[in-house]
């Protein structure tokens, strides 16, 4: 082979090389000086991450402070996924099904939930325990990671749950207290910025940003978890014997309107709240408005008492149990003839409430009842408060000055009736009731107090005084209400039973039983209402919500220490040996 | 003692110089791009991976004046000796290497403390006996039956590295022995047939893989026509992964992604020393970018102009490898510095190209950049005899 032919192939080879490098610095011009600057910010921020730090929520305790907490926040994991990265590595099916042994889950559900082209985070799991969220992180698969979370929990279950309320997924309070309070309890998130490598792990030393999460609020309630706790097991008592379609009970301080328990039934555990049905979740205690019946007669009583009208002596004439107004029959329950009003409030007349009531006049009944909080919301700070239904006189029929004031044809909550017996037992004031009693920052600094605040001035002191001696009446031998007298105390109190409103007129066999009172009779110190819907076989508020009134009254009453010892009663009850 | 002296001070003055210095560039070049893409690592293997580089280094610098002081005659004398000694080496490391990443490529001697990867001795031996044979005046080049034999003698070594198996260094033999055949003097038909029988062979695989797709055939039919390129199912899948990077973005071509971030994030001036994110932070494979990817860490850290700059510097080695050899006048000279510089090319191209996207992701390392051991002395050997032939250029008579 002669020179110039070799020449000549090396000439071809040096062009090919040439070429090929040609093409490679091509492409590198391309690559690095191409059109990538915004493609290089993107990548820049997919590299990048930005996370929000939960601050906790706050805690929930009753009246004792710190040592009782009722709701709280727990640190928990939940499995999440993207489904473009899983699907574009091809392997939905193997990471579904690994992750649904891992996680006790149904295989094609995973798989559907992995199966979503274009979406890059799907949950597959909430709340992960601890193990298992180790074990999916040990596995490694492809796509899916762990995300931290928080859960609400709630010790005691169904404790309180009505008042406590709960958290939904979305972090929010979403009844009671959680709501009311949702702003104070939630925590302020932080938020961490910073590099991620390729492991999708932090890189701790390129740590941009870092702004700690706000623990939140934490409240403590006026609630005393002794006497909810009491209320509770006598209010579950009545439940199981009475079977009623629900029953609720609320115990008030009545000098300062904090509520000490406030019981519903049928009840929920907070922590499955999602299970429980909406009807459950009611706060029937201040959620249902219902014809409050007898209970309402004190508020008529006390009124035209204040207003001179009628001195317990006065005598009416009861009309031997029917009488005819504006063409209708009212009847009470046992036919009595002349009864004074004394006597007339321990049988609970119909006929003689109606009668003083047409004696006041609709404008000073109207007002009076207003006075007590008829038809407005109480102002309790628990939300989903129902205002009642009454409606001024302009809006009366003929016989309605005769029907409300013995509690038909008006409809109030239990908390509004409980509210006319605590505005007696606190001569004449009516205290706003509320829960919350105080609110601190996670550093201990005071946020809120309570305040007793007095609403209105309802009866003068001495028309109290004689209104609780009338009361306390009902309870001893004789009144409608004995069953809910405790021994060496006396208690005041007044019965309920009223027909369930149905289409067109009185449901004649649902009632609404309720008793009402509050306790000791001479000082006052806490009131308590009983309300049982629609109890089977027996249906009077004397049969039934009297003796759970009177359980309660015991207890509470022992609890708190409010046990005046009857000496006669003492002495009796020990034995001295000889 | 002394006359040596001065037989070494002589040859060192005739030596070439440029060749010298950009490799001396070149490597130091690879030892500062081993630490950058290693420093980073928690693994206390492979942090001071660079001080192993440098021992690589010294070792290759041994190799390069050493073949260098040698006249490249001798090789002719042994190289059937060294040809069936690396195929030995070959078989030996198909019955007792070690498997890592699921291929038999090293040869473990003393426990764990040498390891070599015989392939690349492999490709060393096949170039110097190739040279050997078709610049021996004695062998006809253009008869077609030593044409058939000395594609069998390059395909011995490439079909024992094959079963390893490592199509990629594999298929280095072949535009190598290619190049050398047709710089050696073998008809043009002969060459042009060969190439174009790999460009129909390329164009089958390509065809049975995305043609009955593309004419939409179902998918039984689709997967039975592919399975008749003779490809496994993983090789098709690289080649997939090739003009469809997104398929599996977290497998194999998580890699290929990756790598051209690198580069193209480099920008005209790149990140800086040591400031490579792609590399920092573990996008790069930190088990690939010492090795393969080393070409990815340059061009990230110093840019479109150290890349070019890097690219130049082997521009340089190749030009000059050319220039040696049209300038010999013997034949094995001329071919065995061909031979070397077709090799040296090959692995920069196959190298860069896959680093920024343009082949297939195949274990090629860049000459001299890369770290790793086996292939540092082949390379510096080559270069050395390179050199070798240069210092000897003008003897062509001392052989024959």
């Amino acid at each position: 082979m002669n020179d110039r032919r070799m020449l000549g192939r090396f000439g071809v080879c040096a062009a090919g090389f040439l070429l090929l490098a040609a093409g490679l610095g091509a492409r590198l011009a391309f690559l690095h000086l191409g059109p990538h600057e915004a493609r290089r910010e993107r990548l820049d921020q997919l590299r990048q991450f930005h996370e929000e730090i939960s601050g906790r929520r706050g805690e929930i305790f009753d009246r004792s402070g710190p040592g009782n907490i009722l709701a709280m926040d727990l640190p928990v994991k939940n499995v999440c996924a993207n489904p473009s990265v899983i699907l574009a590595s091809n392997a939905v099916a193997s990471v579904a099904s690994q992750l649904a042994e891992l996680l006790s889950l149904d295989v094609d559900a995973v798989a559907v939930k992995l199966n979503q082209p274009g979406r890059r985070y799907v949950r597959v799991q909430r709340f992960a325990e601890a193990d298992l969220a180790a074990q999916v992180d040990a596995s490694g698969l492809p796509g899916v990671y762990l995300e931290d979370s928080n859960v609400r929990h709630y010790p005691y279950g169904s404790f309180l749950c009505h008042v406590l309320g709960f958290v939904n997924y979305e972090g929010g309070g979403s009844a009671g207290v959680e709501q009311r309070l949702n702003n104070d309890l939630k925590g302020q998130s932080g938020v961490m910025e910073g590099r991620v490598n390729a492991f999708r792990q932090e890189v701790y030393l390129s740590r941009g940003l870092y702004e700690p999460g706000r623990e939140g609020h934490s409240v403590e309630l006026t609630i005393d978890r002794q006497v909810q706790y009491i209320v509770e097991k006598v209010i579950d008592g009545l439940m199981q014997e009475y079977t009623p379609m629900g029953a609720w009970c609320i115990v008030q301080n009545v000098k300062t309107g904090e509520i000490l328990a406030m019981v519903s039934r049928p009840a929920f555990d907070l922590n499955k709240f999602f299970e429980a049905d909406p009807q459950v979740r009611l706060n029937r205690s201040i959620g249902i408005n219902y014809e409050p019946g007898s209970t309402l007669k004190s508020a008529t009583f006390a009124a035209a008492l204040n207003e001179g009208i009628v001195t317990q002596n006065t005598v009416f004439d009861c009309e031997n149990g029917a009488w005819y107004y504006k063409g209708k029959l009212l009847r009470d329950a046992h036919s009595y003839g002349k009864l004074t009003v004394a006597e007339g409030l321990l049988k609970s007349s119909n006929i003689m409430t109606a009668k003083i009531s047409l004696m006041l006049g609709n404008d000073r009944l109207y007002k009076y009842l207003r006075a007590f909080g008829m038809g407005e919301p109480s102002g309790i700070d628990l939300p989903g408060e129902e205002p009642g239904i009454f409606h001024p006189p302009s809006k009366w029929y003929g016989i309605s000055p005769t029907r409300i004031p013995i509690g038909q044809g008006i409809a109030t909550t239990a908390l509004q009736v409980l509210g006319i017996y605590c505005t007696i037992a606190n001569a004449g004031y009516r205290m706003k009731p509320y829960v919350v009693k105080r609110i601190t920052d996670p550093d201990g600094r005071l946020v809120f107090e309570a305040q007793p605040e007095v609403v209105a001035r309802v009866i003068r002191p001495d028309t109290a005084a004689l209104m609780c001696e009338l009361l306390a009446k009902v309870t001893e031998e004789g009144g409608t209400g004995r069953r809910a007298g405790i021994e060496d105390m006396r208690v005041a109190g007044k019965t309920g039973t009223a027909q369930k409103p149905v289409r067109g007129g009185y449901s004649p066999t649902d009632y609404i039983a309720s008793f009402v009172g509050f306790l000791p009779a001479d000082d006052p110190e806490i009131g308590i209402i009983v309300v049982a819907d629609t109890p089977k076989p027996v249906h009077t508020g004397g049969r039934v919500a009297a003796p759970a009134f009177a359980a309660i009254a015991v207890d509470v009453s022992r609890y708190l220490g409010l046990q005046i010892f009857n000496a006669d009663v003492a002495t009796s009850d020990v034995v001295l040996p000889d | 003692m002394r006359d040596k002296l001065i037989a070494g001070w002589a040859l060192f003055r005739k030596s070439n110089w440029l060749l010298t210095a950009v490799v001396a560039a070149l490597l130091l070049l690879g030892v500062l791009f081993v630490y950058s893409a290693c420093y980073i690592s928690e693994e206390h293997e492979v942090k001071p991976l660079y001080l192993k580089q440098l021992l690589w280094v010294a070792m290759g610098a041994f190799c390069y004046v050493s073949f260098a002081i040698m006249d490249f005659h001798q090789l002719k004398k042994y190289m059937w000796g060294i040809y069936v000694g690396s195929l030995a080496l070959l078989v030996m490391v198909l019955l007792f290497g070690q498997t890592i990443y699921g291929a038999r490529r090293w040869l473990l001697f003393f426990g764990n403390l040498i390891s070599i990867q015989p392939s690349e001795f492999a490709k060393l031996s096949t170039i110097v006996l190739l040279a050997g044979r078709l610049g021996d005046p004695g062998v006809q080049v253009h008869r077609p039956a030593e044409i058939v034999r000395t594609l069998l003698l390059m395909a011995l070594p490439a079909g024992l590295i094959m079963m390893q198996p490592d199509l990629g260094t594999a298929m280095v033999f072949v535009p190598a022995s290619l190049v050398l055949m047709f710089v050696a003097g073998v008809p043009f038909r002969y060459v042009g047939g060969l190439v174009g029988a790999g460009v129909c062979m390329v164009a089958f695989v390509l065809t049975t893989m995305y043609l009955p797709a593309k004419l939409g055939a179902g998918e039984p039919l689709q997967e039975r026509i592919a399975s008749m390129s003779g490809l496994t199912d993983y090789q098709r899948g690289r080649i997939e992964v090739f003009f469809n990077p997104a398929k599996d973005p977290l497998g194999a071509g998580w890699n290929k992604r990756q790598s051209e971030i690198a580069v193209g994030s480099g920008g005209l001036r790149g990140k800086g020393y040591l400031r490579g994110i792609q590399n920092i932070l573990g996008f790069l494979p930190r088990s690939v970018a010492p090795t393969d990817f080393i070409y990815s860490v340059i061009a990230e850290e110093t840019g479109f102009m150290g890349s070019v700059v890097v690219l130049l510097l082997f521009s340089s080695v190749i030009t000059l490898g050319m220039l040696i050899a049209l300038r010999t006048l013997d034949p094995f000279g001329r071919l065995l510095c061909a031979g070397v510089t077709v090799m040296f090319f090959f692995h920069v191209f196959i190298n860069v190209a896959m680093t920024v996207g343009l082949m297939p992701i195949t274990g090629i390392p860049l000459p001299l950049l890369s770290y790793g051991g086996s292939f540092m002395i082949v390379m510096m050997s080559s270069l050395g005899i390179m050199q070798s032939v240069y210092i000897r250029c003008d003897r062509r008579a001392s052989y024959q």
